[in-house]
């Protein structure tokens, strides 16, 4: 008898575990518009070994890490270029100097 | 064509190499020589070729800011980046841009926000164009009678020299702007600046630069360079934070941040040979040009747009790419004084 009780506790449970599984999904995609993808997966299948499938697998594997990276990218490559653009502007023999201000 | 495409993995999308170059130099000029971040022109254009919104916005502030940091190296050298002032006013704006955040969310709670904040920000930027404008043609019309002998009646005290007047300790002198004035003034700008451009969703560069020169006082040179100081760590920040959402484009960012860089040292080095009145006067008219796509947004023609604004910040890079190249010929040909400013 109890083992019985137990079993039909067990189909039960089961049962709604299967509908809460098939329910969630068709009631997300009901709602009127379009469900959102909830993760997004950069798609590295068209890349090439390189640079950029490096930063795509960054982005699949963490997105505390891919904010990481782009800031670092971001900062370093602005340093570099600033520094490059600048060297290349002075080259052009334009005084880069203090200015004093004229409204 | 195809030549230039490349495919863009976070964004899932091929995209044109040109296209990001164009759109980067473009931002980069306008960037370096009003000193403003450039989302207004970056966020559509991206999105009218195909970038998602929500990407177009972080690719935007990712490459925001790098390409800051180009132009405050080159304007920290010119002397026009005042740090003390830059500092004391990100603590404001960083409060003022939480207030305005939850602000946002009361007002999309009460479902006003969409509407309101599309006209407010039409009727705000129209408001700071305006007046840009007028003090631009009252200063012209005065300089025109000074020029032709004719006696002109002596200017009042200017708003920024009355703000200054006010002396709540602690005082500060900041020196790159020659100002005097209570650390309390440039915080209480930063907050309010960060309170409406948070509401309106803006950089705040359009409302910051303004307002370092008619609130605080700033020389218009040291008002874009302070201005670019924090719009460097507010890029950073906003390149961290979609960053950790996964909605940048790292590798279109980058691309567009070689061009950014070019152009943004161009326009910086163009502010040498412009007086600070022509930088306002150019400053208002970008702001009308800002203003009316927004306006076009609200009757619904997002296309036009997104084109007004595209078409119109080359307009402005050109301008300012003639007169760098003016101010060289010139320089070169002893017209100029050395670092006229």
């Amino acid at each position: 008898m109890r083992r019985g009780q137990l079993t039909t506790w067990a189909r039960a449970g089961g049962a709604a575990l299967c509908s809460w599984t098939l329910a969630v999904p068709a009631l997300a995609a009901g709602g009127g518009k379009g469900a959102s993808k909830l993760v997004n997966v950069a798609d590295t299948r068209q890349l090439e070994p390189g640079l950029s499938r490096w930063m795509a697998g960054v982005y699949n594997e963490s997105y505390w890490l891919f904010g990481l990276l782009v800031v670092a990218v971001m900062v370093g490559m602005g340093v570099v270029l600033g520094m490059a653009t600048d060297k290349a502007v002075s080259m052009l023999g334009i005084n880069l100097g203090k200015i004093s201000h004229h409204e | 064509m195809e030549l230039f495409e490349i495919y863009l993995p976070v964004a899932g999308i091929h995209f044109n190499v040109l296209v990001l170059l164009l759109i980067g130099f473009t931002v980069g000029v306008c960037g370096g020589f009003f000193g403003i971040g450039g989302a207004w022109i970056v966020t559509p254009a991206l999105n009218i070729f195909g970038f998602p919104m929500p990407y177009a916005i972080g690719t935007d502030l990712a490459h925001i800011g790098g390409k800051s940091i180009v132009s405050t190296i080159r304007h920290g050298k010119f002397g026009n980046v005042d740090v003390r002032l830059g500092v004391a006013m990100i603590l404001g704006t960083t409060i003022g841009m939480e207030l305005g955040a939850n602000l946002v969310i009361k007002l999309e709670q009460m479902g006003l926000a969409e509407s309101l904040i599309r006209k407010l920000y039409i009727v705000f930027l129209g408001l700071i164009g305006s007046y840009v404008l007028y003090d631009y043609v009252s200063h012209t019309r005065r300089q025109r009678r000074v020029q032709a002998g004719i006696e002109v009646a002596p200017t009042g005290e200017t708003v920024a020299q009355k703000l200054q007047r006010i002396k709540i300790p602690p005082m500060i002198h900041f020196r790159a702007s020659g100002i005097t004035c209570s650390l309390w003034l440039p915080v209480l700008v930063g907050l309010s600046t960060g309170l409406v451009a948070a509401v309106l969703g803006v950089g705040g560069g359009f409302i910051r630069m303004p307002a370092l020169i008619y609130l605080i006082g700033c020389p218009t040179a040291v008002a874009v360079g302070t201005d670019l100081f924090e719009v460097m760590i507010t890029g950073a920040y906003g390149a961290f934070t979609y960053g950790v959402k996964g909605r940048v484009e790292l590798i279109a960012a980058m691309w567009m941040l070689f061009a950014a860089a070019v152009g943004a040292q161009l326009g910086t080095v163009a502010i040498k040979y412009v007086r600070g009145y022509s930088i306002r006067l150019l400053f208002a008219i970008t702001i009308f040009v800002a203003c009316s796509s927004v306006i076009l947004k609200q009757l619904e023609l997002q296309l036009a747009s997104a084109v007004t604004i595209l078409v119109a910040g080359i307009g402005i890079s050109l301008v300012i790419i003639a007169w760098l190249v003016k101010g060289v010929v010139d320089e070169r040909a002893g017209r100029l004084p050395a670092n006229h400013g």
